[in-house]
């Protein structure tokens, strides 16, 4: 057979399996989904003599820039203030390009898409390691910056009158209202499809963990921060894109327009809707079109322009939605859908153990100080595959410290540390991870309501080659291989702990003890050489510890190279190969088992 | 040189109330650990009852107000601030503590723009004068007094000397004070000070409501210079969170004085630098934002022990 014969052959093959596994993970919120698109996509037909359509396309405009924050606040757990500035940047790039070039309407869009996502990159890449109150402050003093820009630069937005825009044809149809909502409607519907392959693929994964608990994802090995400057670039490039085509809608890019009310309104509409659910966005700006009705009625009432009761009624929408702490309308309908309809069962449960990894821990001569007091002093251990080294010791004699040197958590002030033949000692606890070394936290440290099966695949995400959120916005063939293996491998990691019946539970349902054997099977999952292990005794009853001692000897079974960190010494002795006794900082006793 | 002296007047003068709202946004976040998004509109609500209570929502037509009337107008102000102030904490802020950042952020977002909603549903023209409460004309020539060549507002003295010793005050009610001490003793550890019997949800919904009222009477003085806007107070806040925020929330003498020299940056970028670099004065309220995103981004990583 020719090469290109048997291409065509493997893409139709491709194709077929493409669509099986579309079949396979049809849902009926699916079908719900595909509802909405087809009633959002008549609506002018239908309302057509009770909205204008150009009303209508610019709040189809708001609702893909909205579904595009959705990434960043529903996905990423981040309150991004600045979506309004990215709505911006996306209008007065495409308008100047609209006005200084002869290029087609859609490019010229794109471009403001593309200089939106960089000023996304950027705003991202600033607030990649802060705390939500310093994204919050951040993104709202970007989003004043980029009004008061407008406000202050003549040569950006044109003056007080703005920049009028010249139109041209879209996608070879003359630029009606009409057009340009049936536009805002596909691309606000592929938005939420790429929102739900993204949330159901690793990036979402690892962006829901990193929001539920951040050190637990930083232990597993999760890039918190590149995640986190890959949300706000794509929501503002998709906030970008919106403001883009809406300038062309507008004819005039109107340089008051896209200040911090945009951003709250925005944010108002992921809120309303469900900052959770694809479909969310597009729902908060449904019922924030609602209001602008109610106000342009009280306003007539009262004789004043609407605008003037618009976001008074927003907020207080707002208040009421945060303040019965209720779910938001999409959830809200979802969940009680799903009551109604019979729930599916998940048919494979298959695990696949991924190929074991044998290498041994080396730590010479660590040390560490905190102001004047050494908590580690000149400490040496080595942990070889297939035993069970324990620390023991009084508190403040330098066990998690030592943990915390090994894990990267901490840079030790003198020593090294290798895996094998990897040196260590400078490498970032995401790196060893994926060398294989990783740690668990004391208890608590888990994923909110995320399943059981979901904590396991955030560890096996570490493993995971063809996991990019590209590959899983087309979702290629190899991406959906590897789906299945990754989430057998996260079935071999609960079966090591017995957590296999719990899978579908939401982790927050277990015992004190079943979250700690979550924790260590979250971190099997991302299939280390080394384990260490940080008191996982801690709050165990009796048949826990006895369940305990038998994962720990099949782990040391399976060739892992274990440190333990603990306080119970019945434990201690019943699985430990080397115990060493810390006093301030120093090994005061070095032994094996019964000798110490 | 009379370029320079107008700029440090003028600067200081806006800066005395950037200051005090620095001061509040501080107070506030070490007392609760959030960011209040709705205090600039609180103080904009402040000022704009004091306004209504002055001179009703008409076009001033008298140059200045009665004392009594005046005294009565300033006080009703900082009432309304404080009652909303603290309202506003037991509504949008004390639910969401110690849970999720959106809440919080959202809820004080929407308190803001719901009080400047309105504000401009009762005063609906673009821009106010607001009454002088201390007749400024009869001092010196119209008003101003020359220093060193340069013509300076009497009000400047005026604004700078309140805001002192409105700032003054607050450090020692922080420092000497039962209240103070309650509200330090809660910025430590909001448990503790609870076990010893401080009322933590009152005295942070008093600090809420003072942190606002304070800044409404520095903004009160100083407000008859320029056109107010009901967006004033808004934009009055941003200034105030900047300076915090240059100075990373830190205590009153720290962040009044970074209220004062943002004041005198934004004054000497107006000038373009006392004429060196004329094109800088269109960016005269952008680049202290953007140093104060880049400071807040570029601050160390202290990953909090309490994680693990």
């Amino acid at each position: 057979m020719s090469t290109p014969a048997a291409a065509a052959v493997r893409t139709g093959v491709a194709l077929r399996e493409a669509l099986a596994s579309a079949r396979e993970s049809w849902t009926d919120t699916a079908t719900a989904g595909c509802a909405v698109a087809v009633a959002a996509a008549l609506a002018p037909f239908i309302f057509g003599g009770l909205i204008a359509t150009d009303s209508l396309a610019s709040g189809a405009y708001l609702a893909l820039a909205a579904t595009g924050l959705g990434l960043c606040v529903g996905l990423a757990g981040v309150p991004s203030l600045a979506q309004g500035a990215f709505v911006g940047t996306g209008a007065f790039a495409a308008a100047h390009v609209l006005r200084h070039t002869q290029l087609p309407a859609e490019l010229c869009a794109l471009i403001g898409a593309i200089a939106a996502a960089g000023l996304g990159t950027a705003a991202g890449f600033a607030v990649r390691s802060l705390d939500a109150v310093r994204v919050a402050v951040g993104t709202w003093l970007l989003s004043w910056l980029f009004a008061l820009a407008l406000g202050a630069l003549p040569w950006l937005s044109g003056g007080a009158q703005g920049l009028v825009v010249p139109t041209r044809r879209l996608f070879g149809f003359s630029p009606t209202p009409l057009v340009h909502y049936e536009l805002a409607v596909i691309l606000t519907g592929l938005c939420a499809l790429s929102l739900v392959a993204l949330r159901r693929g690793p990036f979402g994964l690892d962006l829901a963990a990193a929001a539920r608990h951040r050190g637990a994802a930083a232990a597993l090995g999760v890039p918190m921060e590149r995640l986190r400057v890959g949300a706000f670039a794509a929501s503002a490039f998709v906030g970008g894109l919106a403001g883009g085509f809406a300038v062309q809608l507008d004819i005039v890019a109107d340089p008051t327009a896209y200040g911090p009310l945009l951003s709250f309104e925005l944010l108002v509409a992921v809120l309303v809707g469900g900052a959770a659910a694809a479909l969310g966005p597009s729902a908060g700006v449904v019922v924030l079109g609602l209001i602008a009705l109610a106000a342009r009625a009280l306003g007539s009432l009262a004789g004043v322009p609407s605008s003037r009761f618009q976001p008074m009624l927003e907020a207080l929408l707002l208040l009421a939605v945060l303040t019965t702490g209720g779910n938001a309308l999409v959830p809200a309908a979802i969940a009680s859908a799903r009551r109604l309809l019979p729930e599916r069962r998940r048919q494979s449960r298959s695990a696949v153990h991924a190929p074991g990894r044998r290498e041994a821990l080396r730590a010479d001569e660590l040390s560490k100080r905190f102001g004047t007091v050494t908590a580690v002093d000149g400490v040496s251990l080595e942990l070889t595959p297939g035993s069970i080294t324990a620390l023991v010791g009084p508190n403040g004699s330098g066990k998690t410290t030592i943990l915390r040197l090994l894990a990267g958590a901490l840079p030790p002030d003198r020593g090294h540390i290798n895996l094998g033949a990897h040196e260590l000692t400078a490498a970032s606890p995401a790196e060893r991870v994926r060398l294989g070394l990783v740690r668990t936290l004391q208890a608590r440290a888990y994923f909110g309501e995320l399943t059981v099966l979901e904590h396991a695949l955030v560890g096996v995400n570490r493993t995971r080659r063809h996991g990019g959120a590209v590959r899983a916005l087309v979702s290629t063939p190899l991406y959906r291989a590897e789906n299945r293996l990754a989430e057998a491998n996260a079935f071999a990691a609960l079966e090591a702990v017995g957590l296999v019946g719990d899978a579908d539970r939401p982790a927050s349902e277990l015992t004190g003890a079943g979250q700690q054997r979550l924790l260590i099977a979250a971190a099997l999952a991302t299939n280390p050489a080394v384990l260490l292990l940080d008191e996982p005794s801690a709050g165990a009853a009796p048949e826990d510890l006895e369940r305990l001692t038998a994962i720990l000897r099949r782990l040391k079974a399976d060739g892992l190279a274990v440190l333990l960190v603990e306080h119970n010494l019945s434990l201690v002795r019943a699985v430990a190969d080397e115990i060493l006794e810390l006093e301030l900082g120093r090994v005061v006793r070095r032994g094996t088992n019964g000798r110490l | 040189m009379s370029l320079a002296v107008q700029v440090v007047f003028t600067g200081l003068s806006a800066g005395g109330v950037y200051g005090l709202i620095a001061i509040g946004h501080s107070l506030i976040y070490r007392l609760t650990g959030i960011v209040h998004f709705a205090l600039g509109d609180l103080i904009g609500l402040g000022a704009f009852v004091t306004l209504l209570v002055a001179a009703g929502t008409q076009p001033l037509t008298q140059e200045t107000v009665s004392g009594g009337r005046m005294t009565l107008a300033i006080v009703a102000g900082i009432v309304a601030c404080v009652l909303v102030g603290a309202a506003g904490y037991f509504a949008v802020v004390q639910p969401y503590i110690g849970r999720s950042a959106i809440g919080w952020v959202a809820a004080t977002l929407a308190l803001g723009f719901a009080i400047r909603a309105v504000l401009d549903a009762a005063f609906s023209r673009p821009a106010y004068v607001f009454p002088d409460p201390i007749p400024f004309r009869r001092v010196g020539n119209d008003g101003l007094v020359k220093i060193l060549g340069a013509q300076i507002h009497v009000r400047s003295f005026a604004v700078i000397g309140i805001a002192i010793v409105v700032a003054a005050a607050a450090s020692w009610v922080l420092q000497r004070t039962w209240f103070g001490r309650s509200l330090r003793a809660i910025a430590d550890d909001p448990d503790g000070a609870a076990i010893v019997g401080i009322s933590v949800e009152r005295t942070r919904a008093l600090a809420f409501g003072l942190a606002g009222g304070v800044a409404a009477l520095a903004v009160v003085v100083a407000a008859p210079g320029t056109p107010f806007e009901t967006g004033s107070g808004a934009l009055l806040g941003l200034k105030g969170l900047v300076a915090a925020v240059l100075v990373r929330f830190g205590g009153v003498w720290a962040a009044f004085a970074a209220g004062l020299a943002l004041g005198v940056v934004e004054a000497a970028l107006g000038t373009g630098l006392l004429g060196h670099l004329p094109g800088l004065a269109s960016y005269r309220e952008l680049i202290p934002l953007l140093v104060a995103i880049v400071l807040l981004a570029a601050r160390p990583l202290r990953l909090r022990e309490a994680v693990d």
